[in-house]
C-alpha cells in the first residue's frame, strides 16, 4: 500500500511487523543503522506512539511485537529511498528465518 | 587495625599491598545546575558535543587495538557506540541545553532520566536492562564534561586498579604490567574482571558494595584474594603478616606449578584426566600453562551475550575451529547453549518467569528456538574437523529429550554435508548429569550417549531443593551430602558398567576435601578452572587409590553430611597440611548442615 504524497519530499508508508520477534533488539538495531545514513527525518508510528527511527533506544521503547501494524515516515530529500529501505528489512523479516 | 574493611567476592586468588587508584567512580547525584546565557548556548553545546566525540573516539580505538582473540569484546563495544550515537541520548542532552538554557552536565543528566522513565514502564526486560549500557556511556561522558578523568598514563608505579564497575574498553585501556589488582562495587562471580584477572595471575575482588565509600584515591590496601577482604591503611602488625602470606602464597605457587605439566597418577598408578573449564578462548594459554589435558567444559554462552545480534554459523565455526586447532590433540568439549535462567540474550527477550533455574532453559531453550540451535550445532560440526572435538547438551531430564537432541545433530549434519562442508562424523556426543531424574535413569541414558559430565553445582541445588545465591538457605549447599555422594557414585557406576566415561566438572572438582573422595569412585576424568589445576594435580599425585578407596567407603557409612564434613576435614588435612592453607573449602560453612 503506497500513499506516498506526490507533495514535497514526503514519503508515508504503511508496514506490517511479520517477524516472530518483533522490534526486538537486533532488528531495532538494523532499523537505526540504516536509518542513520539518510538525510530525510525519519519516523516510526503506531500503538499511539511515534519514535525516531535513527535511535535504536527510541525504537526499543515501541515494543512493537508480531502482528502489529506500523506507520513509516519520512521527509526530506530521500525520503522516498529511506522508506523504500526500511521496507526491504521489514519484508525480508530483519534476516529472522 | 586498619581503617575500614570492606568485603567482596573473590573472582582470582592472592594476595596485593599497594596504592589504590579509581578509574571511574558512580557519580554524585547532586550535579551542578548552572544556567547558562543564550548568547553561551552554542559554546554549551559544542562543549557536550566535543566530550561525546572524545568517548566515542577513545571507544572506537580501543576496539581497533582490541587483539584478536579478544574479538567477542568488539560486540560489546559496538553496542556502546552506538548508544553513543543515538539522538535520544547526545541530541536529547543538546536540546535540553537549548530550551532549558542549562549546562551540559544537567541536560546529559535529564536526558538519561528522560530514558529511564520511557524504558523503566516496559515489560520486557531485557529491554529495561540496556539502561545500564546506557548508564555506562552517559557515566563515560558525564567523567569528560566534569573533567574527572583520570589518565592511567600518569599513574606512577603498580597500582591496585579500583572502579565502579570495569568494562572491557576499561581495561583494554590499562597498561597491564602496572596493575598489583582488581576491585569493583558492581560485577558478579562471571565478570569480564575476573577473566582478565585470572589470566593476568592477580587478585580480583568485585562486588564490593561499600567500595567507593571506603577507598580514597592513594589509600594504601592491602588485597586479600583468598580471604575476599580489602584491609585500607592497614597497621604495622598487619603489613607485616600480609607480607608474610604473600611471600608464603608465591612460594606454594611456584611449587605446585613446577609439578603442573607431570600427569595426574597417584602413588599406585591410577590415572585420572585434569582438564580445565573455559568460557573465553583467550583463557586456552591459561590451560595449557596450568597443566590442563584438554577442555572438559567450553561453555559457549559468551559470544552471544552483551550483544544485539546474533553471531553467525561461519563466525561461531572459525572461532571454534581455532580452539579445536589450537588445542588438537587434547580433547575440547563444547557444551551447547545454556541460555536462559539469568542469561538471556537481545535477540530473544527475557521470560517473565518466576523460578528462571526451573525455566525454558538450556536444551529447552535450544528445541524451542530450531534455528539458533542448528547454527550452533553446524558450527560445533565444522569444528570437528580440525581437532579432538565432543559435543555435550545439558540439562538433560529424560531419554526423548537426548533423542531430540541427536536428531537436530544429524540434521545439522546432513546440512553440512549437502553443502560440501567437511565434519568428523564420529564425533563424540555426551550429557551433562545435573538434574535428579537424570541419575535415577543414569543406566538408560548411558545407552544413548557417548559419555557422561556430572554438573555438580547444579546437582547439588536441584538435589536439595535451594538456590544457592540465597543467604537464607545457601548453608544447605552441601557438596558432600550424603545423597549427592550416592547420586554421583550412582552416575559413575551407571557409565562403567555401560563402558562409557564418566566426567564430572563444578567446583567440587577443584575442592581437595571433595576430589579424593572422587577418586574413591574412580571417576574417569574431573574438569575445573585452568587456575585449580596444578594445586589439584599435586593432591592427586600424592594420594593412594587404596586410601581414596577406603575413604570413600567410610564416607558412605557416615549418616550426616556434618559427620562427613568432619571426617574429611581431619583426613585430608592430616594429609596434606601445606596444601590447604590457601584454600577456601565448598565445606567451609558445614557447622550449620545437618
Amino acid at each position: 500500500m503506497d500513499t506516498s504524497a506526490a507533495a514535497g519530499e514526503q514519503c508515508v508508508r504503511q508496514v506490517l511487523v511479520t517477524n516472530q520477534l518483533g522490534l526486538h533488539a537486533r532488528p531495532a538495531s538494523q532499523i537505526a543503522r540504516e536509518a542513520q545514513a539518510f538525510a530525510a527525518q525519519i519516523v516510526i508510528a503506531g500503538q499511539g506512539q511515534s519514535v525516531d527511527a535513527k535511535s535504536i533506544l527510541d525504537i526499543l521503547t515501541l515494543s512493537a511485537a508480531m502482528g502489529s501494524t506500523l506507520e513509516i515516515r519520512a521527509s526530506g530529500t530521500d525520503a522516498a529511498q529511506a522508506v523504500d529501505r526500511l521496507m526491504e528489512l521489514f519484508a525480508a523479516k530483519f534476516g529472522e528465518k | 587495625m586498619a581503617r575500614v574493611i570492606v568485603r567482596g567476592i573473590s573472582v582470582s586468588t592472592g594476595f596485593a599491598i599497594g596504592k589504590a587508584v579509581f578509574v571511574n567512580r558512580r557519580h554524585r547525584s547532586e550535579l551542578p545546575r548552572q544556567t547558562i546565557q543564550p548568547a553561551l548556548v552554542p559554546e554549551e553545546e559544542a562543549r557536550l558535543r566535543e566530550a561525546f566525540a572524545t568517548v566515542e573516539a577513545e571507544l572506537a580505538s580501543a576496539r581497533d587495538r582490541i587483539p584478536a582473540e579478544l574479538k567477542e569484546h568488539k560486540h560489546i563495544l559496538d553496542s556502546h557506540l552506538m548508544i553513543l550515537k543515538d539522538p535520544k541520548l547526545a541530541g536529547a542532552a543538546a536540546r535540553l541545553i537549548r530550551e532549558l538554557g542549562v549546562n551540559a552536565e544537567w541536560a546529559l543528566e535529564k536526558a538519561v532520566a528522560e530514558l529511564e522513565k520511557a524504558f523503566g514502564v516496559l515489560d520486557d526486560l531485557y529491554i529495561r536492562e540496556r539502561l545500564q549500557d546506557v548508564r555506562v556511556m552517559s557515566d563515560r561522558v558525564m567523567a569528560r564534561l566534569l573533567g574527572t578523568v583520570r589518565e592511567l598514563l600518569a599513574v606512577e608505579g603498580r597500582v591496585i586498579i579500583m572502579a565502579h564497575d570495569l568494562t572491557p574498553a576499561d581495561t583494554v585501556a590499562l597498561e597491564v604490567s602496572k596493575i598489583m589488582g582488581f576491585a569493583t562495587a558492581q560485577g558478579g562471580k562471571t565478570s569480564h574482571t575476573g577473566i582478565m584477572a585470572r589470566t593476568l595471575g592477580i587478585p580480583a575482588l568485585v562486588g564490593v558494595s561499600d567500595l567507593e565509600d571506603a577507598v580514597n584515591d592513594g589509600d594504601l590496601v592491602i588485597m586479600d584474594g583468598v580471604g575476599g577482604r580489602i584491609l585500607v591503611d592497614p597497621d604495622e602488625d598487619e603489613l607485616a603478616e600480609y607480607n608474610e602470606l604473600e611471600e608464603q602464597f608465591e612460594q606454594y605457587q611456584r611449587r605446585i606449578y613446577r609439578g603442573c605439566q607431570l600427569p595426574a597418577e597417584t602413588i599406585d598408578g591410577y590415572r585420572v584426566q585434569v582438564q580445565a573449564n573455559i568460557e573465553l578462548i583467550e583463557e586456552v594459554a591459561a590451560v595449557l600453562d596450568n597443566g590442563g589435558e584438554g577442555i572438559g567444559l567450553y561453555r559457549t554462552e559468551y559470544s552471544y551475550l552483551n550483544r544485539i545480534d546474533l553471531p553467525s554459523e561461519d563466525e561461531l565455526a572459525d572461532k571454534y575451529s581455532d580452539l579445536a586447532a589450537i588445542m588438537s590433540p587434547r580433547k575440547v568439549i563444547f557444551r551447547t547453549l545454556d541460555l536462559g535462567a539469568d542469561k538471556t540474550i537481545a535477540s530473544f527477550g527475557a521470560l517473565e518467569e518466576a523460578n528462571p533455574a526451573m525455566g525454558l532453559r538450556a536444551i529447552r531453550f535450544c528445541m524451542q528456538h530450531p534455528e539458533l540451535f542448528k547454527t550452533q550445532l553446524k558450527a560445533i560440526a565444522r569444528a570437528s574437523a580440525y581437532g579432538n572435538v565432543s559435543i555435550m547438551f545439558p540439562m538433560i531430564s529424560g531419554l526423548r529429550e537426548v533423542r531430540r537432541a541427536k536428531a537436530k545433530l544429524r540434521e545439522a549434519q546432513e546440512e553440512l554435508r549437502t553443502e560440501g562442508k567437511r565434519f568428523n562424523q564420529e564425533m563424540p556426543i555426551g550429557i551433562m548429569i545435573e538434574l535428579p531424574a537424570a541419575v535415577m535413569i543414569a543406566n538408560l541414558l548411558a545407552e544413548e550417549v557417548d559419555f557422561f559430565s556430572i554438573g555438580t553445582n547444579d546437582l547439588i541445588q536441584y538435589s536439595v531443593g535451594i538456590d544457592r545465591t540465597n543467604p537464607h538457605v545457601s548453608y544447605l549447599y552441601q557438596p558432600l551430602h550424603p545423597a549427592i555422594l550416592r547420586s554421583i557414585k550412582h552416575v559413575v557406576d551407571a557409565a562403567h558398567q555401560a563402558g562409557i566415561e564418566a566426567s564430572l566438572c563444578g567446583e567440587v572438582a577443584s575442592d581437595p576435601f571433595c576430589v579424593p573422595i572422587l577418586m574413591g569412585m574412580q571417576i574417569d576424568c574431573i574438569s575445573l578452572s585452568p587456575q585449580a589445576i596444578p594445586g589439584i594435580k599435586r593432591i592427586i599425585r600424592q594420594a593412594r587409590m587404596s586410601e581414596c578407596k577406603a575413604l570413600l567407603r567410610e564416607v558412605l557409612a557416615c549418616r550426616t553430611v556434618g559427620k562427613i564434613n568432619r571426617l574429611v576435614r581431619d583426613t585430608i588435612f592430616n594429609k596434606y597440611p601445606e596444601e590447604l592453607t590457601f584454600f577456601a573449602s565448598l565445606l567451609d560453612n558445614d557447622d550449620l548442615g545437618g
